[in-house]
């Protein structure tokens, strides 16, 4: 499962700080959303389901930008290394 | 409950010190609408891409630009440039407004007939006239602008095989201070050489003599040049005058004024440092009326300007095929319009804005065209929406070069639509299809057949 560095500072507004290469980052409302899901243990398919409820999304459209966005979160190097299955 | 609106989650770093180079980022605000049409419709009725032309924003933008220079000099004559945009309806709202005619080839000279231009009217500059068409030009009364020695023998030549006297112009190139400089159009004024051609015209006697032409440039942003090209012009009326008598009818300034795009590398948007029509028009009119031409002789302004008049009444509209991750992590748009039906991309660092509404969010984007080729960039680096597949976006100032110089390559070319005045939009040209392109081959008969 995918999980968010300890250590990382994410605020209500979106902002994040990275303590550990002193880099901040902003989030988007549904960007700051899924890592707060993410933070809190949820799984895609869950994560899905929530956005569902809520959004006008397909899952395919949902999915295609969810891996985008994890992946980009993984390259800034903002996800725990053995943090997956 | 209805659903809220989704948007494609984003990170982005943010970039502590200086700002970006136009000060704060800004939202790029949704264009929806042209002159109240919905783009959004116009695409639904007439497809993705599509030229959209505004008639109202060319006769606003003529009707500006002809007073600007009429209401600082008596005499003010505007020809169209055909080359900038020669579909046939943009040319008549010009038509309609006033303006001549203004082509570089027997093509755009045909073409300026058959919209119904009377030939006298119609001036015919450039490099390329062959003998036929310098026939037909001097038999329409036409104005031709000489280029260079070899055209003038050639009409010298003409002239003792028809009646009518041929009505001619030289063109000027000169120095305006400004790079690069178009030396290679028509006769240097420093070297003496455009003096040396007016005066075998004088000697001739069976030409007529009108005018004098220059362009000094395109997308010029510098009022002074137009002023020292205005001077020296002008000091050629008056030698003309002292040594031979002869008033010429008019000066011809040529084109060159910036439009409002900017240019790709530019540090300023464009619409913060082009001159206004004011501007120009002040800077050439001064010139001529401080000049030593006798106020009884003053010629007539002629101005032939393209992309100043018709940039921004252009719009091409389209649709995202997809977004992508470059492998350093930016983000690419791939839209459906490439840089063979937007030439202009090379040049400009356009307008390109998101059709439905977008929240404040933005990211560093590539915006590629559809392409299977690398030079296919509308966009390098603007901070822009998250747009989605089949959202829709518009390209803002295309009217001038791309409807003249686009290309039928990989895929084919897009309809135009003109909005007309009262909001009814009318298709101007037709997309092309297979079978426009299959109609002009030709295939051998033992090429006709194969097995595979
Ligand atoms: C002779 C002449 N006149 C007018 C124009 C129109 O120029 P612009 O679109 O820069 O105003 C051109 C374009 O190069 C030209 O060559």
């Amino acid at each position: 499962m995918l999980k968010i560095k300890k250590n990382i500072a994410i605020s209500d507004s979106g902002f994040v700080f990275d303590p550990g290469t002193g880099d901040s980052y902003s989030l988007n409302p549904t960007g700051l959303e899924i890592v707060q899901m993410i933070k809190s243990g949820k799984s895609f398919e869950e994560i899905f389901q929530d956005f569902a409820t809520k959004y006008e999304v397909e899952e395919e459209a949902f999915e295609k930008y969810y891996y985008d966005f994890t992946t980009t979160l993984k390259q800034l190097r903002l996800t725990e290394p053995n943090g997956e299955d | 409950m209805t659903k809220l609106i989704f948007e494609r989650p984003i990170i982005q770093r943010i970039n502590a010190g200086l700002p970006s180079k136009y000060g704060m980022a800004h939202k790029l605000e949704p264009i929806s609408h042209i002159d109240n049409v919905s783009i959004k419709s116009l695409m639904d009725s007439y497809g993705s891409p599509l030229f959209i032309i505004s008639e109202s924003t060319i006769r606003k933008t003529y009707k500006n630009a002809f007073r600007a220079f009429s209401s600082r000099y008596p005499k003010v004559q505007f020809a169209w440039s055909y080359k900038t945009n020669y579909l046939n309806a943009v040319c008549n709202v010009f038509h309609q407004e006033g303006s001549w005619a203004e082509v570089v080839s027997g093509f755009e000279y045909d073409k300026a007939i058959a919209n119904g231009v009377p030939g006298e009217l119609i001036i015919f500059n450039g490099p390329d006239k062959s003998r036929q068409d310098l026939e037909k030009a001097i038999k329409n009364g036409s104005l031709i602008h000489i280029d260079h020695f070899d055209e003038l023998y050639e009409i010298i030549s003409l002239s003792k095989e028809i009646e009518e006297r041929p009505k001619v112009a030289i063109r000027v190139n000169m120095d305006t201070g400004i790079y690069p400089r178009w030396d290679r159009f028509g006769f240097n004024y420093e070297n003496g050489e455009a003096w040396d051609a007016l005066n075998r015209i004088m000697a001739n006697k069976k030409l007529d003599l009108l005018g004098l032409h220059t362009h000094i440039g395109t997308y010029m942003m510098s009022t002074d040049a137009y002023k020292i090209a205005a001077t020296k012009l002008a000091s050629l009326a008056v030698r003309l005058e002292q040594k031979h008598g002869h008033v010429l009818q008019y000066i011809d300034m040529g084109g060159g004024f910036a439009s409002k795009n900017t240019l790709r590398g530019a540090y300023y948007p464009g619409t913060d440092t082009t001159p206004s029509f004011d501007d120009f028009a002040e800077a050439i009119t001064s010139a001529f009326m401080s000049s030593e031409i006798k106020p009884d002789n003053l010629p007539l302004l002629i101005l032939e300007n393209g992309r100043a008049l018709i940039d921004d009444a252009g719009y091409l509209a389209g649709t995202v095929l997809a977004n992508k991750r470059l492998a350093d992590g930016r983000r690419a748009t791939i839209i459906d319009a490439g840089v063979n039906i937007l030439f202009t991309a090379f040049w400009y660092e356009h307008d390109i804005r998101p059709v439905e509404p977008v929240s404040e969010q933005t990211e560093d984007t590539t915006i590629y065209g559809p392409l299977c080729m690398n030079i296919d960039v509308i966009r390098g680096n603007v901070m822009f929406p998250l747009l989605k597949k089949g959202d829709h976006y518009v390209i803002r100032r295309v009217g001038a070069y791309n409807n003249t110089q686009w290309l039928q390559f990989i895929s084919m070319r897009p309809n135009v639509v003109m909005i007309d005045s009262k909001g009814e939009p009318h298709l101007i040209r037709k997309n092309e299809t297979l079978e426009t392109i299959n109609s002009q081959e030709l295939t051998p008969e033992h090429l006709k057949n194969f097995d595979l």
